[in-house]
């Protein structure tokens, strides 16, 4: 006789399990500090990398008017422009990364709550 | 109405049946029809610019993640933009790297809109994807919207400028890189069109989230509403190039396309909706309760079962081929197994048969 409660929760435990579980699996295998961190090193690469690649479209997009004003443009100002842009830019960016990352984290371990709750209670049911 | 439903039903059915063999096909379609868009659009290299290659790379597509549609429709236009100009071809690559760089390392899960957008795009008819992105996406997929757009326009503003990016010499790189990001930089169509699609996106969404009947509807509707009135607003006060009449029909066409997708993925009966009250130690909880449209599969029951003349070699069951069986569709269960408890045992049922009785027990199950 088929048990449909215990089929219902077999099939969402393996749903789970062929599509979010093997995200949620590797993300549990962090501490959250340790798995935001490491995607707020890859943002900051990131980061740095379209800045300077932005950076450099811009005098590519410009750049004869950039070429007669190299001898007379103030290098400080231009170079602090320039990094107070790029700091502005990565903290923005990082914060978001941030946000991203933690909700991800506390939706893969909420998951993987629910999922070890539906496996005890499967478990329940079958020594029943 | 009921008819359409069993249609839809019985659609899902065979999708949900034959999905292992469905998904590649609907993936080469994609990956097809994306990269005949990027070489028909741009086509300069006359070497890539061939269906073997592109029927190869589809099919390696439908095995592949759906990403990958993507990653090949970049490498084509990179390869075809290369035979144009290297500078352009630069150009593009790294706008695709700001964009790979920035939003895509949160997941590829809306690199389909990206695709899609820009496919749209091509063929007039982008104002689908703002609209169905709303109802089946979350906002963040405004990212995807927008560099799709931003794709598009940098496309189009190389094919229009072919001619002339072509014509200049390698001392003129700068001239070229400059008239290339002109496309991007100095584009108040683009930048309208971002405004109106991340707009409605939201409006959407909002609205398809909230506790009222006909979410979806009003949703979709206000949605292209609201995608129309900015569009026009851009039109008149930064004199872009959006075509009213086009951007009203390609509307039109969103919201019957909305609304398809609503019927296949969101089909409820607001007639016998449940509203219904209780409480507990700590909260009032005020419950909604929509059922979903459905209706009672036909059933085919067997009617009469005629021996035709002609006799061949029995099936691997044992039975005579070339039986033929006449069935009605009625609406009960019990008419099938009245049916078949009548029937006389010695009847032999055809191969056709066979099929027939082992679809009615998997509908059964």
């Amino acid at each position: 006789m088929i048990n449909e409660e215990r089929v219902i929760l077999m099939t969402k435990l393996a749903s789970y399990e062929a599509n979010e579980g093997k995200r949620a699996s590797k993300i549990s295998r962090y501490f959250r500090g340790d798995y935001v961190s490491v995607h707020l090193l890859k943002g900051w690469i990131s980061i740095t990398m379209v800045y300077v690649l932005l950076v450099a479209l811009r005098i590519l997009y410009d750049f004869d008017t950039f070429m007669e004003n190299l001898y007379k443009m103030d290098y400080l100002a231009f170079a602090k422009g320039i990094i107070i842009w790029y700091i502005i830019s990565a903290v923005v960016y990082l914060v978001a990364v941030y946000i991203a990352y933690t909700y991800r984290y506390m939706k893969a371990r909420k998951g993987l709550k629910r999922y070890s709750q539906n496996l005890k209670k499967l478990g329940s049911m079958y020594n029943r | 109405m009921g008819n359409i439903l069993e249609i839809r039903d019985k659609l899902k059915y065979l999708y949900t049946k034959n999905e292992v063999f469905l998904l590649p096909v609907l993936k080469f379609m994609l990956a097809f029809t994306a990269i005949c868009t990027v070489s028909g659009r741009l086509g300069y290299m006359a070497k890539v610019d061939n269906l073997g290659l592109i029927l190869i790379a589809a099919l390696m597509c439908s095995f592949l993640p759906v990403g990958c549609i993507v990653f090949f429709a970049c490498v084509f236009s990179l390869l075809h933009l290369y035979a144009l100009s290297l500078e352009v071809a630069a150009v593009v690559l790294v706008v695709y790297l700001i964009m790979f760089l920035l939003f895509f390392k949160f997941g590829t899960k809306d690199s389909l809109l990206l695709l899609f957008t820009a496919i749209l795009s091509a063929m007039n008819i982008p104002y689908v994807v703002p609209i169905v992105a709303g109802l089946i996406c979350g906002p963040m997929s405004v990212v995807s919207i927008a560099c799709g757009l931003v794709v598009y326009h940098l496309l189009y503003n190389i094919t229009q400028n072919a001619t002339a990016l072509s014509a200049m010499n390698t001392e003129e790189a700068t001239a070229k890189i400059k008239m290339v990001l002109n496309g991007l930089v100095n584009n108040d169509e683009l930048l309208v069109m971002i405004v109106a699609f991340s707009v409605t996106v939201f409006v959407v969404y909002i609205l398809r989230r909230m506790s009222v009947d006909y979410s979806w509807t009003i949703a979709m509707v206000a949605g292209a509403i609201v995608n129309l009135m900015i569009l026009l607003v851009g039109d008149l006060v930064l004199d872009t190039e959006v075509g009213f009449l086009g951007a009203f029909l390609g509307t039109i066409l969103a919201i019957v396309c909305a609304k398809l997708l609503e019927f296949f993925r969101f089909c409820v009966d607001y007639n016998r909706t449940e509203k219904v009250q209780f409480e507990d130690d700590e909260y009032y909880y005020y419950v909604k309760a929509v059922p979903k449209m459905t209706v009672a599969e036909q059933q085919k029951t067997v009617k009469k079962i005629n021996a035709q003349k002609a006799s061949a070699a029995g099936s691997s069951y044992g039975r005579a081929a070339g039986t033929r069986v006449e069935t009605e569709r009625t609406g009960s269960r019990t008419n099938y197994y009245r049916e078949h408890a009548s029937a006389p045992k010695s009847v032999t049922i055809g191969h056709s048969a066979m099929e027939y009785e082992e679809d009615e027990f998997e509908s059964l199950d």
